[in-house]
């Protein structure tokens, strides 16, 4: 370990670390200790071009950039002196002389390093009359990203991004100087499954997402912290909400998780929120085989009678459970004790498993299939192996999850057409509702507070951002209140 | 058309005769016998040591000493070591590199090969500008000659040497006569300088230690191992030893290559050897070193050509290359040459030199169109401030000198500019 | 494919003078551009298989140096310098009458392809200004006339 002294204050940091690495590990960098940059990402190669985190160290006569500069024991290093500020200043008014004054229709405005840096930093007046250099501006750059070259200052950032971490390399510094452009190859898009990362990296509003462009201005979203539910590695992000919406999802740095990036396909699932398809109602299929909406109430009561005749008369044999890994982990504590108290012991789960990377994306596409199998939901097989066989009279189902081809697939509505009671919790709509005699509406993990284990077995905190859509409930509400309309023991016997 | 040096002296002396292009003409003049002593009778620190004591300075522009960046090449290690011939001359005035190419590619080799085993380097990348074309070919021919000869490849002079050659062009980009954008470009990479530290001499080409020197300082050498220290420091002046060529353009009567003394004075280089101005006219500016190297104006041409004289006059040697411009020249539309120059060939990584020297060359357009200010000028020195000492290699202190001695020495040419609206030197030279 | 056999060949023998294959990337594309006169998406594609590289990495390269083409241009191209030394001995003014010369401004092509005008920083022939460059060649010493005759003699 070194000891090195910053702006007077001592520090303990690691040998061999840069003045920038060692002060993100120290948890104190833009936290208490000011070296503002561009370039440097934590996560990426070193750069060392944008010349903002220029520091005075002791015995060196020129500034040095704190992102490339290893720290040595005994280290003296200056961020607030009248050189470094004069530096910062350069910098903040050479970038201004060519970048245009979009921030009234720039996305990234409430959270752009530019407006920030120029304000925290840089000159109180522009100078420059000079024209700005004019580019290309709204550069389709693929599936999901907006490129404007005009506002791109050149970091490099997303080029380094796309080169080391999905390792797909689409993008490049064409040219030399002042007409130095970012661009794709012709013909050839920023097209991989995390390109929407780059809009989170650029300081600047010059890669943007076709998906929150023009939607609202950042300055009214609340971030919320939370975790995606897209698959088992549970990545950190902010959930962006105003309105009592949710407007995107942001990847929340966690180095033992998800680092700072996030795949697209999880950062978009935000919109299953508050997709059109949510179940925001009770159902209870009454005499005329219909589903008709009720009251919470009446469906926990229609759930709780069901189970209840059923227990009374074949016993808790012929009752099943399915849970699914979308669930919090109280959720399935909930459905533990429910079935515990019912003795019901045909218990499984559901969970899809699909397409995994290297980088993040797990094939488990439920956040908490984890924290079922370690609250004993095994594999869903044999239970589904008996309800086809007709060893079931009535099952407990999370979510939809059961009818992809990996369980039940087709025939998986006739089989399920066949029980006596079928009650599912689910936060959308499926085809089980075809089927279904009770049908109770659930909170997205968006919607409540509880914990999500991932695929390694690290537990994560999920709080609500938002509303929840309609009735919906938490199932552990749900189940708890079943298990109380059961009766005192939670059941007969 | 290029012709050899009007004055010759070590270096250039045998230039005249085509023979001495060929490795039978070289040898007749005692070409090789030097890499022969140093290899087969001096230990390589020996010969390091030589070359330092000498004082030899590198001929590229920044003057450090030879002997001392050879020696920082590590002595251990099974890794390859490389030279580097830096034979990327773009900056504008010089053209002498061209020369000691065409008529005197063997004396580099010579120099090339001295190096190499002083440094334990096993081969040698002669990076030649692309546009450079004939003096590659020259060069190559000298590298074909000398391969058959046993001079280059296995166990030269039958000492288990070794050492390869490979001559690389360029594709045009000045920035590739920077250390490590010459480095990245031979790579095959955008010619980008590199963060240092590391340095060449510990990660230099393809990783491996390097040394890059310029096809000038290699080409002394030979005569400093053949001659020895003592005669070269007799040569030129106390800090600055030795040779140089000169190269003399613009308003002069015989633009041309002058091989002569450093320390030599500036106004003997350009009214005597280059004869002066043409049709009676008045010197007004000479750039002494390349376009990097701030403009001295007629008062202060009484300079010996060395560093140490030069850097009391806030300009410096730099490659020696000698434009003179007379009375007629307005001195914004030179400006606007020059920051042309600059931001055509910025890499572009550092903020403070892709905007900087943008900004310099809008500034200084628009005060010669007639659009100009009174505080664009102090607006100008400002941006040059804000530009040095801050950026991963010295481009942009090159580009903000030569803005800064202009205003310094030519003020009231930017001053008239400004009042007129217009350039007030109707005889000057169009843009 | 566009690019020969015989010229990937040559590119064959200049990664065998380099340490590693991407040494031999600027040899590569001069000869691919002497071939085929310009460096189209389709060389790019073809040169950047040849070094296992992403396309456009191979097209950041070449859009760095100026004597690589992006795009097709005329037979011959003709670079007149009109940096300081050049300019001070009337390179400007001798570029303005090749412009007039051969209609078009630097930077466009004549129209039967046979010339692309443009201007260029120093090429190291200070001492002999003005001058210009034919692709490989130097042209020094010159005068309106002289210039002129050489661009005439170019088919």
């Amino acid at each position: 370990m070194a000891k090195i002294t910053v702006d007077g204050v001592e520090y303990e940091a690691k040998e061999g670390r840069t003045i920038l690495q060692a002060l993100d590990d120290l948890g104190v960098l833009m936290n208490g200790v000011d070296v503002p940059h561009y370039c440097w990402h934590p996560k990426l190669s070193i750069d060392g071009s944008c010349r903002l985190c220029q520091v005075e160290i002791e015995g060196v006569p020129k500034l040095q950039i704190a992102c490339n500069t290893p720290i040595k024991d005994g280290m003296e290093i200056r961020t607030q002196t009248a050189q470094v500020k004069e530096a910062r200043e350069g910098v903040m008014e050479l970038l201004l002389v060519n970048h245009p004054l979009d921030c009234p229709i720039c996305d990234q405005a409430g959270e752009c390093k530019l407006q920030d840096y120029a304000f925290e930093y840089g000159v109180e007046h522009a100078r420059t009359r000079e024209p700005r250099r004019a580019a290309k501006k709204n550069v389709d750059f693929g599936p999901t990203i907006i490129f404007d070259q005009e506002r791109c200052i050149l970091c490099r950032r997303c080029v380094r991004f796309c080169r080391e971490v999905p390792g797909t390399g689409e993008i490049g510094v064409f040219g030399r100087g002042d007409h130095s452009t970012i661009e794709t190859f012709p013909g050839m898009e920023l097209d991989n499954a995390y390109s929407m990362n780059v809009a989170d990296i650029c300081p600047v509003g010059a890669l943007t997402t076709k998906d929150f462009r023009f939607k609202i201005r950042v300055w009214f979203l609340e971030d919320v912290p939370g975790v995606c539910t897209g698959c088992a590695k549970g990545c950190n992000v902010w959930l962006g909400t105003a309105n009592n919406k949710v407007y995107r999802y942001v990847p929340r740095r966690n180095d033992a998780v998800n680092e700072t990036w996030i795949c697209d396909s999880g950062r978009m699932s935000y919109r299953h929120i508050g997709s059109a398809d949510r179940h925001d109602r009770a159902m209870v299929r009454g005499e005329l085989g219909v589903l008709e909406v009720v009251s919470l109430d009446a469906a926990v009561d229609a759930a709780a009678a069901r189970l209840r005749a059923l227990v009374e008369a074949k016993g808790p044999g012929v009752i099943g459970a399915i849970a699914s890994g979308h669930g919090t982990n109280e959720d399935l504590e909930a459905f533990v004790r429910l079935l515990d108290g019912l003795g019901v012991e045909a218990r499984g789960l559901a969970t899809i498993q699909g397409d995994s990377d290297e980088l993040l994306v797990q094939a488990e596409k439920a956040a908490n299939g984890e924290g079922a199998r370690r609250l004993g939901f095994g594999d869903a097989s044999a239970v589904i192996d008996r309800l086809k066989g007709g060893g079931l009279e009535a099952l407990v189902v999370m979510g939809h999850d059961l009818l992809h081809a990996q369980h039940m697939g087709p025939g998986a509505l006739e089989a399920l057409g066949r029980l006596d009671t079928l009650i599912v919790l689910d936060t959308h709509h499926s085809a089980l509702e075809r089927v279904a005699h009770v049908v109770i509406p659930s909170r997205h993990a968006a919607e409540k507070a509880g914990h999500l284990t991932n695929h390694e077995g690290i537990v994560q905190a999920v709080s609500p951002a938002v509303e929840p859509v309609g009735d919906a409930l938490a199932e552990a509400t749900a189940f708890d209140r079943i298990a109380a309309a059961l009766g005192p023991a939670g059941g007969p016997g | 058309m290029l012709t050899v040096p009007y004055t010759t002296g070590y270096l250039t002396e045998h230039f005249a005769d085509d023979a001495f292009t060929t490795l039978a003409g070289y040898r007749a003049r005692g070409g090789y016998e030097a890499a022969k002593k140093a290899v087969t009778e001096m230990a390589p620190a020996d010969v390091i040591a030589l070359v330092k004591d000498s004082g030899l300075q590198g001929r590229g522009g920044a003057g450090f000493s030879t002997g001392l960046k050879w020696s920082f090449m590590p002595t251990e290690g099974d890794a390859p070591k490389y030279l580097v011939c830096n034979a990327d001359e773009s900056e504008p005035g010089s053209f002498k590199d061209r020369i000691l190419l065409e008529r005197g590619a063997h004396q580099m080799l010579e120099g090339i090969l001295i190096a190499a085993w002083a440094t334990g380097a096993d081969a040698t990348f002669v990076y030649v500008r692309g546009e450079y074309a004939f003096p590659a070919e020259q060069l190559s021919r000298a590298v074909a000659e000398a391969y058959e000869a046993g001079l280059l490849g296995e166990n030269i002079f039958g000492k288990g040497f070794e050492h390869d050659v490979i001559v690389h062009r360029g594709a045009g980009a000045y920035i590739c006569g920077e250390e490590t954008g010459l480095l990245e470009s031979l790579e095959g990479k955008k010619g980008q300088p590199r963060k240092k530290p590391p340095f060449p001499a510990q990660f230099g080409a393809f990783g491996m230690p390097t040394t890059v020197n310029n096809v000038e300082t290699f080409s002394h050498v030979p005569h400093i191992v053949r001659n020895g220290a003592e005669w070269f420091k007799g040569i030129g002046t106390e800090k600055s030893p030795g040779n140089t060529v000169f190269g003399v353009s613009g308003h002069v009567v015989r633009p041309g290559l002058y091989e002569l003394p450093l320390g030599t004075p500036l106004d003997e280089i350009v009214f005597e050897h280059a004869q002066g101005v043409p049709d009676g006219r008045k010197v007004k500016g000479v750039i002494p070193g390349g376009m990097s190297m701030p403009i001295l104006p007629a008062g202060m041409l009484d300079v010996p050509m060395a560093n140490e004289h030069l850097r009391e006059r806030k300009t410096m040697l730099g490659t020696g290359g000698i434009m003179v411009m007379d009375e007629r020249t307005c001195m914004v539309r030179t400006a606007c040459v020059i920051t042309y120059f600059f931001r055509d060939e910025s890499c572009g990584q550092c903020t403070q030199c892709r905007e900087g020297t943008g900004w310099l060359n809008k500034i200084v357009e628009r005060i010669e169109r007639g659009a100009g200010s009174e505080s664009d000028l102090d607006l100008l020195l400002d941006v040059c401030g804000k530009m040095e000492a801050k950026t991963i290699c010295a481009f942009a202190d090159a580009a903000a000198w030569p803005v800064q001695g202009l205003l310094r020495h030519f003020r009231e040419d930017f001053e008239e500019h400004v009042r007129q609206k217009k350039c007030p030197f109707p005889e000057s030279f169009e843009l | 494919m566009v690019i020969s056999q015989e010229a990937r060949a040559a590119i064959d023998g200049e990664i065998a003078r380099y340490p590693r294959k991407r040494g031999a990337l600027l040899p590569a594309l001069h000869v691919v551009q002497n071939e085929l006169g310009h460096l189209s998406p389709e060389a790019t594609r073809e040169v950047a298989e040849i070094f296992e590289l992403e396309p456009v990495e191979v097209m950041e390269v070449i859009s760095f140096y100026n004597m690589f083409h992006a795009k097709p241009g005329g037979r011959h191209h003709v670079y007149v310098c009109t940096n300081l030394p050049c300019s001070l001995r009337g390179a400007r003014d001798l570029l303005r009458s090749l412009e007039a010369h051969l209609g078009i401004e630097a930077g466009e092509t004549t129209s039967d392809g046979r010339i692309t005008l443009g201007h260029e920083e120093c090429l190291g022939a200070c001492g002999y200004a003005p001058m210009l460059r034919v692709g490989e060649t130097y042209h020094e010493d010159l005068d309106e006339t002289r210039a002129k005759e050489i661009l005439d003699a170019l088919e």
